[in-house]
């Protein structure tokens, strides 16, 4: 694999600055593993959500249960991995990436063998909902938090990579089937058990990542400052510790959030962070803004107790709630997602009234997956080019697929719906890759664990209520055009929450300046 | 030659009835004349036949299963013209897919009847060639068979062996005759999945070991670096 952009620019500074290339190298490779992590998770977690179907009707058959009774169990696994986040996230500053991501590896792999023994329903509501829900959100959570911090210019391509496994998840319910049908339920959910417990090795590739000297990152600085618009800064060196705290990218008042970073500041506590400002001091970038400069320094000399920083910040950390960035993020992620889902869900049943047989239906689902998997993979390497702010691409690509699902009505013919349907996957490919790394951007990677944490529970409250509503807007409109068009509003209203960034950011800034 | 064109109809009957057959002619072919009209089940032909302007049609009493079968008739003139009634008890299906369980579990098997309710639900176990009779009141600890409503008979089998293998009948009994579906239960032993489970979780330790190592290793090494 080439190395990230960026640290082809700092090798030679690296090498004056006296780290070895073999521990970059090895840095990369830690960076790949948690990538493969990732991967591996949006496989399973997704596989495992996706099968329950198949799951469902062996559960009717041999446990008894009504249908209803039986579909809370998957009710309550899908919602849990969103609405746990919060909880998760506490647990996962507390103990770390890899701790979090070794219980939830646990908690999914002992759900699925305790189900085996299940004799009725609500024994398994516990045991594969409740065990499995919490364990996928510490597996997400963990992943998600360790990519963005190891995978510091290149977070939106490996981003996408890992999202991809979900394109492969279609694999997974045939084979369930298959197992279902050579081992019974309660074998399969054995050997998924084993399966899952896969997940335990690849969970000890989160290696936090360790401390770097600071004149590396001086150098960084330096060739950073060239760079106006990376809103990306780079951390000390490529690794992070825990403790880390990211050095703002000093330049243009256009990158405001950046104050998210010199904020955060405030409550850190580290040698180094003294040192790489007053390094910053003496060697001013070309395009610094001042201000900006002299706050940090001024946050860097005062007295900074030097305790740990998850001991500085409260255990359920609720100052997202109060953040303006927050909720511009989380309400362009709610709509974002609606706009996601319910057409997915109306897509065949459309593809059915306009007389399109059940075949060629599935084909265009199959088409969708695909091309939105590449499609992601496409994003996020446009969007780790820099060549403009990453949530610029993610606001494009949503206004594109509003406008993409506005038309969807006139598609009444199987090449209109394919075409549609390609537009339709290209754009949200685009926007769900950028999910991650615009909230990266925009509140920077330490305060992510909360940030994702309650983002992730509102999305979940999204994800709950986005099928019965598209569901209810068929029963009173009678005509699936209304989930497109509804699908098409939520795209085109969720990024005008980004509209008022520039100036959240601002407030922001006043804020902490009082 | 002569143009056959047939047509079949399926007639359910789970109790004694009368019951109307009719043969009506189409429209078009009412232009054929000098028709000669047959009922016949099987080879037996049958006499009274009530004939209206285009339509021919027998009335049967149906009292028991001697009477069910297939009724024909036949309209014989330049060309020949025959529909087939087929009269017979509800269908009972069973499962196309073997129940799979596991050696001391229990196994519930389902048969259920589509819209007929019968009056009396018998189980049976395949013996070799031989059906045997499921007597849940002399192993009552072994097999229970519930009616959990009209239509749906379960039968339950607790502490499974591996001689519980094989193919189980449920016969349902209509008034009119017997039904039968058919269930194949597969018992395992827990070997069998626990195998892969097993080989899965020898390979994961493997990979943690790996990992671990590795880890180690980089780790010395960075320290000496």
């Amino acid at each position: 694999f080439s190395s990230p952009g960026g640290r082809k620019e700092e090798e030679p500074e690296a090498l004056a600055a006296g780290k070895s290339p073999g521990a970059e190298a090895a840095d990369r490779g830690w960076a790949w593993g948690v990538v493969l992590h990732f991967f591996l998770v949006n496989v399973l977690v997704m596989g495992m959500l996706k099968t329950f179907g198949i799951f469902f009707v062996a559960f009717q058959e041999e446990v008894g249960g009504s249908s209803e009774r039986v579909s809370w169990i998957g009710s309550i696994m899908s919602s849990l991995r969103f609405l746990g986040a919060p909880l998760v996230a506490v647990v996962c500053r507390k103990l770390g990436e890899r701790p979090t991501s070794l219980i939830g590896a646990g908690l999914v792999g002992g759900g699925c063998l305790l189900s085996t023994q299940a004799t009725s329903v609500p024994f398994l509501c516990v045991s594969m909902g409740l065990l499995l829900g919490l364990g996928f959100a510490c597996l997400y959570q963990a992943a998600a938090v360790m990519t963005a911090k190891r995978c510091r210019t290149r977070l939106a391509f490996s981003n996408a990579i890992a999202r991809s496994g979900m394109g492969l998840t279609f694999l997974i319910a045939p084979f369930t089937q298959l197992l279902i049908d050579f081992y019974g339920w309660q074998g399969t959910l054995l050997i998924f058990g084993g399966i899952m417990f896969n997940l335990i090795p690849s969970s000890m590739l989160l290696r936090p990542a360790s401390t770097q000297p600071p004149q590396h990152s001086s150098a960084r600085i330096q060739d950073r400052g060239s760079s106006v618009a990376k809103e990306d800064s780079e951390p000390l060196g490529g690794c992070l510790d825990e403790s880390t705290q990211r050095e703002s990218e000093l330049c243009s008042t256009q990158d405001l959030p950046t104050t998210e970073r010199l904020l955060s500041h405030g409550r850190d506590a580290s040698g180094l962070v003294d040192t790489t400002a007053l390094e910053r001091l003496e060697k001013l970038p070309p395009n610094s803004c001042s201000p900006e400069i002299a706050t940090e320094a001024k946050r860097s000399y005062k007295p900074l107790p030097l305790t740990e920083k998850e001991n500085s910040q409260p255990l359920l950390d609720f100052s997202p709630l109060k953040d303006p960035v927050f909720c511009i993020f989380t309400w362009s992620f709610l709509f974002s997602h609606l706009a996601y889902f319910v057409p997915i869900f109306h897509l065949v049943a459309r593809a059915r009234t306009l007389g399109i047989s059940s075949m060629e239906a599935s084909y265009l689902i199959s088409v969708a997956g695909v091309t939105e998997t590449l499609s992601q993979l496409l994003s996020g390497w446009v969007a780790d080019k820099n060549w403009t702010k990453k949530y610029h691409y993610h606001v494009a690509y949503l206004v594109l697929s509003g406008i993409t699902n506005l038309l969807c009505p006139l598609a009444t013919t199987f090449p209109l719906l394919m075409t549609y349907v390609v537009a339709f996957a290209v754009f949200c490919g685009g926007f769900m890759a950028l999910v991650l790394p615009v909230l990266v951007d925009l509140v920077g990677v330490q305060k992510l664990h909360s940030y994702l944490g309650f983002a992730a529970f509102f999305a979940g409250i999204a994800a709950i209520g986005g099928p019965p509503l598209a569901g209810w807007l068929y029963d009173y409109t009678q005509t699936y055009v209304c989930s497109f068009l509804f699908a098409g509003a939520c795209a085109l209203i969720s990024p005008i929450s980004f509209f008022f960034e520039p100036s959240a950011q601002k407030w922001k800034l006043k804020k902490a300046n009082l | 030659g002569v143009s056959r064109s047939s047509m079949e109809k399926n007639i359910t009957l789970d109790s004694a009835t009368r019951i109307e057959l009719s043969c009506r002619l189409d429209s078009r072919y009412s232009h054929l004349k000098h028709l000669q009209v047959t009922w016949k089940r099987g080879n037996e032909t049958i006499r009274h036949i009530n004939k209206t302007e285009n339509s021919w049609s027998i009335q049967l009493r149906i009292l028991d299963n001697s009477k069910l079968g297939s009724y024909s008739c036949t309209l014989k003139g330049k060309e020949e013209i025959s529909a087939l009634f087929h009269l017979q008890v509800p269908k009972i299906e069973g499962k196309e897919k073997p129940i799979i369980s596991y050696e001391g579990d229990t196994a519930v098997m389902v048969c259920k009847s589509f819209g007929y309710t019968p009056i009396a639900w018998t189980w049976y176990m395949t013996n070799g060639s031989e059906l045997i009779a499921i007597n849940d009141s002399l192993l009552a600890d072994k097999y229970v068979i519930n009616r959990l409503s009209a239509n749906i008979t379960h039968l339950k089998i607790l502490k499974l062996i591996k001689e519980d293998d094989g193919v189980y009948w449920c016969e349902a009994a209509f008034e009119l005759g017997k039904s039968i579906g058919k269930l194949k239960l597969k018992v395992l032993s827990l070997m069998v999945p626990l195998r892969p489970f097993l080989a899965i979780m020898a390979e994961v330790v493997v990979l943690v070991t790996i990992v671990f190592l590795y880890e180690m290793y980089s780790k010395k090494k960075e320290k000496c670096a």
